[in-house]
């Protein structure tokens, strides 16, 4: 099963990997929210210039961080990480419209290789954009500002939760996409799901400040913890004991999301591959 | 013999409502090119999928290379190569690497995928366009690269869903001869489906006609050609008050005789034998053969009469297919 999903997994990124101006939408979407939204949406810009009350807003609301951006990240980093496993799918829909996946039925493959290499490939494309996007907020001035105690380990944290996140939702999107006959139902769906997805975290503002009904589905939605465990690394570096409890209350929290979401992807994939 | 492929009352209902396929029942030998031919939505392409485990069987059974198609669908899966109607090929990526990929999916691996991928390009001329992507290929091109593909695992059956469709006539015939080529040389299995009469004559040792689901004839091709009575002999004699009627009927292995003027209809189910007969009568009696020519039954004929429609009509609705093919191309 393992060689069937490498090699499946590997003609999608081959596919990618040609296409340069594919990572482009992404990327320009990346751009968009840390340099313009980041700018524009800032919250301390609210607050009168010179203010005392900035510095107290950032390390009461938004967990310390330096500039608004550095808050930010994170969630733009689930964002876009949500939006290409939602709108990856097209590409699998395309395999079954076009006649692929019905070869690939054929063949003495296992279903959950065909599951399996759709979360792979949309697991990898996000993740790479996920990365540029780091990059990104780093790069722009009073941007991305990272602790002094920030080292290679916290960074492989950082992005093992955006990297379980992105197998959860890689899971389900790519159950869908197999599910689905058409490109249309696939939006309409993916549509649907995201922006709830986004809204109703803590992605874009603290959930502190939600009313408590939106706050309680915000607490338990996956990319809030995500965004808590990838923010406590990004804005302290080294973490207090308390700290890291929550950091890894959120990790185990993720990995069950991981598994919970990947079975059910599997059983809904598995039903809509099989024979009709 | 081996039997390769049983089927036995085979139906498919779709929904619980639309039965595609009704109750059909046949068995191929090991090594016997198989043609089941019908117009469209006659249940030819329902048939294939339930036989290569893609579409669910409704009730019957059907067993290839001795797996139970819905027991064992692995084990068929292992056995079957399938070249489906559709150009399935993959635009983006090379002629090569669709070869090789589709060598991966069944379990043919580095030096050997490679090798055989070689080979087969070679077979079907595409030796000198493997490095190209798919989507430079033409449509014929296209469809020897799927017919590779199919072949590339060496399975012991291919099922082809309508291996020309959309082809010249020139790219055709070259599919027929890689096709009847394998089938010589390596004692391929062959289980098609086929718009075209010539295809199916040609190639098939055995067809079968199905339409509304059910099988409504069976045979090779020359049974089928001869249930309809054999040969049509067209006689023209030179002006006689003289009429052979009678004379023509009298002859064994004539089964009718109709008259038009001069012109004499003679049916002959074995034209070799009693064509000699037949001019040497009408010379003995002194009279002159104006006109004389004949007609060979065609599987058109035989299609007409099981379905009661002309392949040729067939044909023209299979355009608007031929077209949606070519928009999905397009849209590629």
């Amino acid at each position: 099963m393992i060689n069937e999903t490498l090699v499946l997994s590997a003609r999608a990124l081959k596919k990618w990997i040609r296409n340069p101006a594919a990572v482009v939408p992404g990327l320009v979407t990346s751009i968009f929210y840390i340099a313009l939204f980041g700018s524009s949406f800032n919250p301390t810009n609210l607050i009168p210039s010179g203010s005392v009350g900035t510095q107290t807003i950032l390390q009461q609301s938004f967990g310390g961080a330096p500039t608004y951006i550095t808050y930010l990240t994170a969630g733009v980093i689930c964002l876009i990480l949500v939006f290409n496993m939602a709108f990856g799918g097209i590409d699998l829909v395309l395999d079954r419209q076009l006649g692929f996946l019905s070869t690939l039925l054929t063949a003495p493959i296992p279903r959950a290789a065909i599951f399996l290499s759709g979360v792979v490939q949309n697991l990898v494309k996000a993740m790479f954009l996920a990365f540029l996007t780091f990059i990104i907020a780093l790069a722009i001035p009073n941007g991305l500002e990272l602790p002094s105690s920030f080292g290679a380990l916290d960074f492989v944290g950082v992005f093992l939760a955006f990297a379980l996140l992105g197998l959860g939702l890689s899971s389900v999107f790519t159950a869908i996409a197999l599910s689905v006959r058409s490109i249309d139902s696939l939006i309409a769906i993916v549509n649907f799901m995201t922006l709830p997805l986004i809204f109703m975290s803590n992605a874009l503002f603290p959930s502190t400040s939600f009313p408590d009904w939106l706050k309680a589905i915000a607490n338990v939605n996956p990319i809030s913890k995500t965004n808590e465990a990838a923010r406590l690394l990004i804005i302290n570096g080294n973490l207090s004991s308390s700290q890291l409890s929550t950091f890894t209350g959120d990790m185990l929290y993720l990995l069950g999301f991981v598994v919970v979401f990947g079975l059910i992807g599997y059983f809904a994939a598995r039903k809509a591959l099989s024979a009709q | 013999m081996t039997k390769m492929i049983e089927a036995e009352n085979l139906t498919k209902i779709y929904n619980g409502k639309v039965k595609a396929v009704d109750h059909i029942s046949f068995s191929i030998e090991e090594g016997e090119v198989f043609g089941l031919l019908g117009p469209n939505g006659a249940g030819k392409t329902t048939t294939i999928k339930m036989l290569n485990t893609l579409a669910a069987i409704t009730e019957g059974k059907a067993f290839v290379n001795g797996h139970d198609v819905q027991k064992e669908p692995g084990a068929v899966r292992d056995s079957i190569g399938v070249v489906p109607q559709e150009l399935t090929a993959d635009d983006e990526l090379k002629g090569i690497e669709n070869i090789t990929l589709a060598a991966n999916l069944h379990h043919v691996k580095g030096s050997d995928a490679r090798k055989r991928s070689q080979e087969l390009l070679r077979l079907v001329d595409l030796e000198a366009a493997a490095d190209r992507k798919v989507k430079t290929y033409s449509g014929g091109m296209r469809r020897r690269l799927q017919l590779a593909m199919g072949l590339v695992h060496m399975p012991k059956v291919l099922f082809l869903d309508e291996p020309t469709l959309g082809l010249d006539i020139q790219t055709r015939k070259k599919m027929w001869d890689y096709i009847g080529q394998l089938n010589r040389e390596r004692g391929l299995t062959v289980f098609m489906t086929t718009h075209y009469l010539e295809e199916a004559d040609s190639l098939c040792k055995r067809i079968a006609i199905v339409d509304k689901g059910v099988i409504k004839v069976s045979g090779s091709p020359a049974e089928l050609k001869q249930k309809l009575g054999g040969d049509i002999l067209t006689l023209e004699l030179a002006d006689s008050p003289v009429d052979l009627t009678e004379f023509f009927k009298g002859i064994p292995d004539v089964s009718e005789v109709t008259k038009t003027g001069q012109v004499y209809r003679i049916k002959l189910p074995r034209t070799e034998k009693a064509l000699p007969i037949i001019v040497e009568g009408v010379i003995k009696k002194n009279m002159q053969i104006k006109e004389i020519s004949f007609t060979k039954p065609t599987l058109d004929q035989v299609f007409l009469e099981v379905t009661g429609k002309s392949m040729r009509d067939e044909d023209a609705s299979e355009s608007d297919s031929v077209i949606q093919n070519f928009m999905m191309e397009k849209a590629r």
